[in-house]
Order: structure tokens, then C-alpha cells, then sequence
């Protein structure tokens, strides 16, 4: 009997080493199966210092408001033609006073605001005050330099309001506190808290279509007829510079 | 032995009133609730020169400040009221000048300023809704607990300044 060059059962020994390879292929096949799980994952965490930094973020962000800023734009011309159309009133950019507020007294019994100007500038009783996102109150008094403010949020202020989602119109009443009340004037309320309240498309005294509130609760059974509570877009106690509608 | 009221420079610091209620300066405020300014300088005025000039000093501020604010509340009355009163206390009796009874005098004084406040909220202008009650009288209540705190420091110097240069 002659030996053979390969001792017996050597196949399988050269087999029994190949089984942590063919391990290897079977993990393989998992991760084939995973569409690449873990590679990616270890990718990730070895290029985070390359990833795309701030810089780029802020292009894009920036890229985007742009965007969006191009299509108020658009949205504002399409507006002012179909208002024009129908004969309501104009409300543009180009008549807005920037004011600095110089004396604030947000909790106090009068609630109001000082701004640093006056008739000078063309301010005038009644004018609308619009903070960072929305109304807040409209002027009482003017000086040559100065202008008070009344807030919405002062007791005794009622300005016409409307939720622009059902449509309906109601009264913004201020009761002091930084929450004014609102009070609807139809019985039959479809709106819900965090519906946008505004001031209505056809008002004279007030500019159309700006921002006021957020509905924040809703009493549906109180009599004679609904009432709730506002937010307020702009903070009053936390507002540095205003614009002015002048009319 | 010039009364207050001779000396330009007492007088001018009437004028501070109402700059420091335009200012208001927010670290000064309890949860966003100045004090009276008026109450905690109109305090030491009357205490030293009795109730007349008390009265009118009391009058003077509550116009100024009525024109700073006013939106159909006045504070004549009340301020015109607690001059006179003051002014009579500082008449009787011993000299107030103890911390506790400064305070005191002061929390009563911001008091009566928003109580009338308060009343002709309800009463003239007919404001009587509940969330409207409770936002007065927090703010009334705010308002007379941050006075009484500053009156020790603020009156006491003062009737400190002002005694010495109006000796009684």
C-alpha cells in the first residue's frame, strides 16, 4: 500500500479550515442581504469630520428662503391685482414707518408702548402697529417725535377680527392680561383652537389680512355666544422695533 | 430752615417720577410689575413738608403721570389723597423713619393707587370680566409688595437727604 501524497481524511481537515471563511461569506451574504447595514453605519461614523459643514447648511437655507421670499413676491403682485380687481383696500410695503420702541409698560394698568416717532414721520392716531409676525395694537396719541401705542392686550381695547379658515368675524377684546379674549359674534363656531385669527380682508380701519393670533381655547356654550382666548403672534413685552401702517 | 419746596433742586427731582416710570427699568419689576414710582417719592415729600405741599405735590404727579398714561384712569385722586395723608403723619407725632413703617406706609400708599384704579375700572368704564378682575388685582397686590420692598432703601435715603436739608 502505498502512501498517497495526501493523508487520509486530509479533505476534510483542508474543509474544517475553510469554515470560518465560508462564515465569512455567509455574514457577507447577510450584509448583501441588508443592502450594505454596518458598512454604511461605520462609513458614517468615520467621515463625520468631512461631512458638509454649517456653511453648506446655511447655503441651502438661505437658498431656500430666498425661494420662498421670491414666491411671497409673486403671491403679494398676484394679490394686489385681484384686490385691485375688486376694488378693495391697498395695502403695500412702501407705507410702513419703522419705529424703535423707547418706553415699554406691558404690565401695568395702561398697556402701552412708546415709539421714537412721531407726526413727524407721518404717524397719526388709529394707525395699525405690527411687531415681527403680527399686530399688536394701534397707535392712541401722537407727539411730533413720539407715538403711544395701545396694546391689544390692554383693558378696554376691541379691535374687529376674523378666522380666515371658517370665515367667521369676531372681537378681539384685551383684558389686561397677555392673552386677550375673543368673542364671536355668530352662534354657530366651526373654528378650533389653533386656527390663525386675522384682521379681516375687508377692513378699513385696520389693514386687511394681517396676522393677529392663534386660537388658544374655545368655550363653545358660553352665552350669548362663543368665546375664547388668543395668543398673540408678537409679543408685546418683548418687542424692540415695530412698523407702522400709516394711512 | 427753607421748607422743600424753596429748594429748585427738591423740587426737580419730581421730574424723576416720571422718567423713571417711562424707563422702567425691568430689573426692578416683580414678574414683570414696577412699583409706584409716585407713591415711593410722593412718601417722603409729604413726610417732610407736611400735608399742603403734600397735597399739591400729590396733584402735580398725578396730572403728569395721568398724561404719561391716562387712557380714560386718572391717579389724581388717589395720589392727591395719600399726600394729603402722609403729610398729616409726618406732622403728629414722632418721625417715622423706621424701615418696617416706611414700608408699610408704602405698601398702604400702592395700595390705594390700585384699589382706585381697579374701581374705576369696574365702575366707570364698566370692565367686568372675571380673567379682567383677577389681572387687577394680581396687579395691584404685585404692585404694592415690590413698593413696600423698595420703599425701606429708596425713602429712607431720601428722608435722609431731605430732613437734613429741611430741618423741621
Amino acid at each position: 500500500m502505498g502512501s498517497s501524497q495526501w493523508p487520509a481524511g486530509s479533505r476534510w481537515r483542508g474543509a474544517r479550515s475553510l469554515w470560518p471563511w465560508l462564515g465569512l461569506l455567509a455574514f457577507l451574504a447577510l450584509v448583501r442581504w441588508s443592502k450594505g447595514a454596518g458598512f454604511v453605519d461605520a462609513y458614517a461614523v468615520l467621515s463625520r469630520p468631512f461631512w458638509p459643514g454649517s456653511a453648506q447648511k446655511e447655503w441651502l437655507q438661505s437658498a431656500a428662503t430666498l425661494e420662498s421670499k421670491a414666491q411671497l413676491q409673486l403671491l403679494q403682485h398676484d394679490n394686489k391685482r385681484l384686490r385691485q380687481l375688486l376694488e378693495l383696500k391697498q395695502r403695500s410695503n412702501q407705507d410702513q414707518v419703522p419705529a424703535a420702541v423707547i418706553s415699554r409698560n406691558a404690565a401695568a394698568w395702561w398697556q402701552q408702548l412708546e415709539l421714537g416717532q412721531g407726526s413727524a414721520a407721518g404717524l397719526a392716531s388709529g394707525d395699525a402697529v405690527i411687531g415681527p409676525g403680527g399686530l399688536i395694537g394701534r397707535i392712541q396719541s401722537v407727539t411730533p417725535s413720539t407715538a403711544r401705542v395701545k396694546l391689544l392686550t390692554a383693558p378696554g381695547s376691541q379691535i374687529g377680527v376674523w378666522v380666515p379658515r371658517t370665515r367667521q368675524h369676531a372681537l378681539l377684546v384685551g383684558v389686561g392680561t397677555a392673552r386677550p379674549q375673543l368673542r364671536f359674534i355668530d352662534k354657530d363656531v366651526k373654528a378650533r383652537p389653533g386656527d390663525l385669527v386675522s384682521t379681516s380682508p375687508a377692513s378699513t380701519l385696520l389693514p386687511p389680512n394681517v396676522p393677529v393670533a392663534v386660537i388658544q381655547t374655545l368655550d363653545s356654550r358660553a352665552v350669548p355666544a362663543p368665546e375664547g382666548f388668543v395668543q398673540l403672534i408678537a409679543a408685546p413685552e418683548a418687542v424692540d422695533w415695530v412698523q407702522v401702517q400709516i394711512r | 430752615m427753607a421748607r422743600l419746596h424753596t429748594q429748585p433742586i427738591c423740587v426737580a427731582s419730581a421730574l424723576l417720577v416720571p422718567m423713571v416710570s417711562l424707563a422702567q427699568p425691568p430689573w426692578l419689576t416683580l414678574s414683570g410689575v414696577a412699583p409706584s414710582w409716585a407713591v415711593l417719592w410722593l412718601l417722603p415729600w409729604a413726610l417732610v413738608d407736611g400735608p399742603v405741599s403734600g397735597t399739591i405735590a400729590g396733584a402735580a404727579l398725578g396730572l403728569v403721570l395721568d398724561g404719561l398714561g391716562g387712557d380714560g384712569l386718572t391717579l389724581l385722586p388717589s395720589l392727591t389723597l395719600l399726600g394729603w395723608w402722609f403729610g398729616r403723619l409726618g406732622r403728629r407725632g414722632r418721625p417715622i423713619q423706621r424701615s418696617l413703617s416706611l414700608g408699610l406706609l408704602a405698601w398702604i400708599g400702592a395700595m390705594v393707587v390700585g384699589v382706585s384704579l381697579w374701581l374705576q375700572l369696574r365702575l366707570v368704564q364698566g370692565l367686568d370680566a372675571s380673567v379682567l378682575q383677577h389681572w387687577a388685582w394680581h396687579l395691584c397686590l404685585t404692585q404694592a409688595l415690590i413698593t413696600g420692598l423698595l420703599a425701606p432703601m429708596i425713602v429712607s435715603w431720601q428722608l435722609l437727604e431731605w430732613r437734613r436739608r429741611s430741618p423741621a
